[in-house]
Parts: C-alpha cells; sequence; structure tokens
C-alpha cells in the first residue's frame, strides 16, 4: 500500500517544475575583460559607431543613462548531435510455401542526414558607458529553421570583450562627437 | 479503496501545478533619486550577466534578460523625488512571472549599493 502510494508522489515532483528561490546569474560571470576603466574620449557615440563597424544594429539607446543596446544576427551551421536521428534500421522477411521455406533480408538505413541544420545565430548585447567605466554583457541564442530555440547562453567572454574594446578604441574620437 | 485515493493524489498535484504564482510586483523604498537608483540597478544586473534591452532614465523603466533556458526577464519600475525613490520589480521565467521573494536578494544588494 505504502509503495503504491509513494509512486504517483515521486512522478508527480518529477513533473511539476521547480520555482527557483532567487534570481539566476550567468555561469560562468561575465569576464574581467568585459569592464574597463573609461577614457577621455570615451562616449556613447563611440560605441555606437564601433558596434555599428562590428554589424550590430542598434536597437535602443538611453543617452542619459549612456547604454546601447544592440543585436548582430547571422546564418549558422547548427549540429544536433543526432539525438533526434537515431538511425532507423529495418527489414527482415522470412515466407515459404509449398514446402519450401526461403529467407530474404534487407537492412535499411533511414535519415541520411548528418545532422546538420542550418540556424540562426542571434547576439544580443548591451554596452553602459559612463565617466568611470565602460561595462558590457552579451547572450547567444540559436534558433533552427523550424524557429525552435535550440541554445541559449550568456556569453560575455573574454575575447569578445577584447575584441570590443579594441573596435571602440579605434574608433577615432572627432568622427564620433 | 484504490481508486479514490490516487484520485485525489492526483487533483492535489494537478492543483499545485496549476497554481501559478500572482504576478504582482514586489515593492520597495530607497533612499536615492531615481536616475541613480536605475544607474544602480543597471550596473546590478550587468554585473550578474543580464543583457539590458530597454531603460529609459525619464520614464523610469528597465528591462533585462538572461539567457539561460528558459529565459528569465527582469522589469523595473522607478518613480519619485530628489531624495527618494519607489521601485518596483517584476522577475519572469519563460515569460510567466515568478513569486515576488525571488526577487528580495537582489533589491537587498541594491539598498546596499545606495548606502553612503
Amino acid at each position: 500500500m505504502r509503495a503504491w502510494l509513494l509512486l504517483p508522489l515521486a512522478a508527480a515532483l518529477a513533473g511539476c517544475q521547480v520555482t527557483p528561490t532567487t534570481l539566476p546569474v550567468a555561469q560562468p560571470a561575465p569576464s574581467e575583460e568585459c569592464r574597463w576603466p573609461a577614457g577621455p574620449d570615451d562616449s556613447l557615440n563611440r560605441v555606437v559607431t564601433a558596434l555599428e563597424e562590428q554589424g550590430f544594429l542598434i536597437r535602443h539607446t538611453d543617452a542619459s543613462l549612456g547604454l546601447v543596446s544592440a543585436e548582430r544576427a547571422r546564418n549558422t551551421i547548427y549540429h544536433d548531435n543526432g539525438v533526434e536521428r537515431l538511425p532507423r534500421l529495418g527489414g527482415f522477411v522470412l515466407g515459404g510455401s509449398g514446402g519450401h521455406v526461403s529467407s530474404g533480408m534487407m537492412i535499411g538505413f533511414g535519415g541520411g542526414d548528418l545532422g546538420v541544420d542550418e540556424a540562426s545565430r542571434i547576439e544580443r548585447v548591451s554596452v553602459v558607458v559612463d565617466e568611470e567605466q565602460l561595462q558590457v554583457t552579451r547572450n547567444i541564442r540559436l534558433i533552427d529553421w523550424r524557429g525552435d530555440l535550440r541554445e541559449s547562453r550568456s556569453a560575455s567572454d573574454a575575447d569578445f570583450c577584447r575584441e570590443l574594446r579594441a573596435a571602440i578604441e579605434a574608433v577615432p574620437a572627432k568622427e564620433a562627437s | 479503496m484504490m481508486r479514490p485515493t490516487l484520485v485525489i493524489l492526483l487533483a492535489a498535484w494537478l492543483v499545485g501545478c496549476a497554481t501559478s504564482p500572482s504576478p504582482e510586483p514586489r515593492v520597495t523604498q530607497l533612499a536615492a533619486a531615481p536616475e541613480v537608483t536605475l544607474r544602480e540597478a543597471m550596473a546590478l544586473l550587468m554585473e550578474r550577466g543580464y543583457v539590458i534591452r530597454h531603460a529609459d532614465g525619464e520614464l523610469g523603466r528597465l528591462e533585462a534578460e538572461l539567457a539561460r533556458m528558459p529565459g528569465y526577464g527582469v522589469a523595473l519600475r522607478v518613480a519619485g523625488q530628489q531624495n527618494g525613490s519607489r521601485v518596483s520589480v517584476i522577475a519572469t521565467r519563460g515569460g510567466r512571472p515568478l513569486p515576488p521573494s525571488v526577487v528580495d536578494p537582489l533589491l537587498t544588494d541594491l539598498q546596499a549599493r545606495l548606502q553612503p
């Protein structure tokens, strides 16, 4: 009797979604490189110019807060590891008539493609500039050709931030102002 | 004998799952001007890896997202005078509101940052 009661209870616990008790944070946390002291020529204008040069589309800016939010989409190849594409194996025939028994065998493999799909890779970036520092965060989403979200992660990594910092510093101060 | 017990259990389970947390925001008073509060909230969220999608100093609004499955969002509204602001925060997970208590640690940190 007791074992019977435990079974649906376990199923219920597995089925219900767990509500987090605190707001989650990015893991790994944004890299140290994604925050650097502002130079005398750094301005929102300069950051916007640099982002546009990097192929970003500016989605939103707020000059009083020194914020720019931008987006960049690219086509990419998505490797889905064949999770949903197990090769289908099929066919075995054994038959007989008039005293004769004959057998035939056929093996077929289905799902011939390699588990590679075209997908859109969407990067979202926000940069905040004030008198003291510049701060950057980024995330990446991968959406397959069916429109399903395949991957979603924070990507405030050192490589990206270093590249963006170089791009911002490469913008001539005169041009931006 | 067995069946009613199971039915009750199943019903209780379904009721438990269907109760979504109320979409009420967590409201708090902070001793700083609205724009300062918004600026600090923005810096705090970015330190945690959130991408700011929208913020407006004049309207006192801020929206940020974290790209961790199934997708988290934070929306802030700030109103007030020179020396005090009223902040209300709603957090969502996969587009659904989370219980207001979830944002308490964030507000505590924000308050600590605004201390002179």
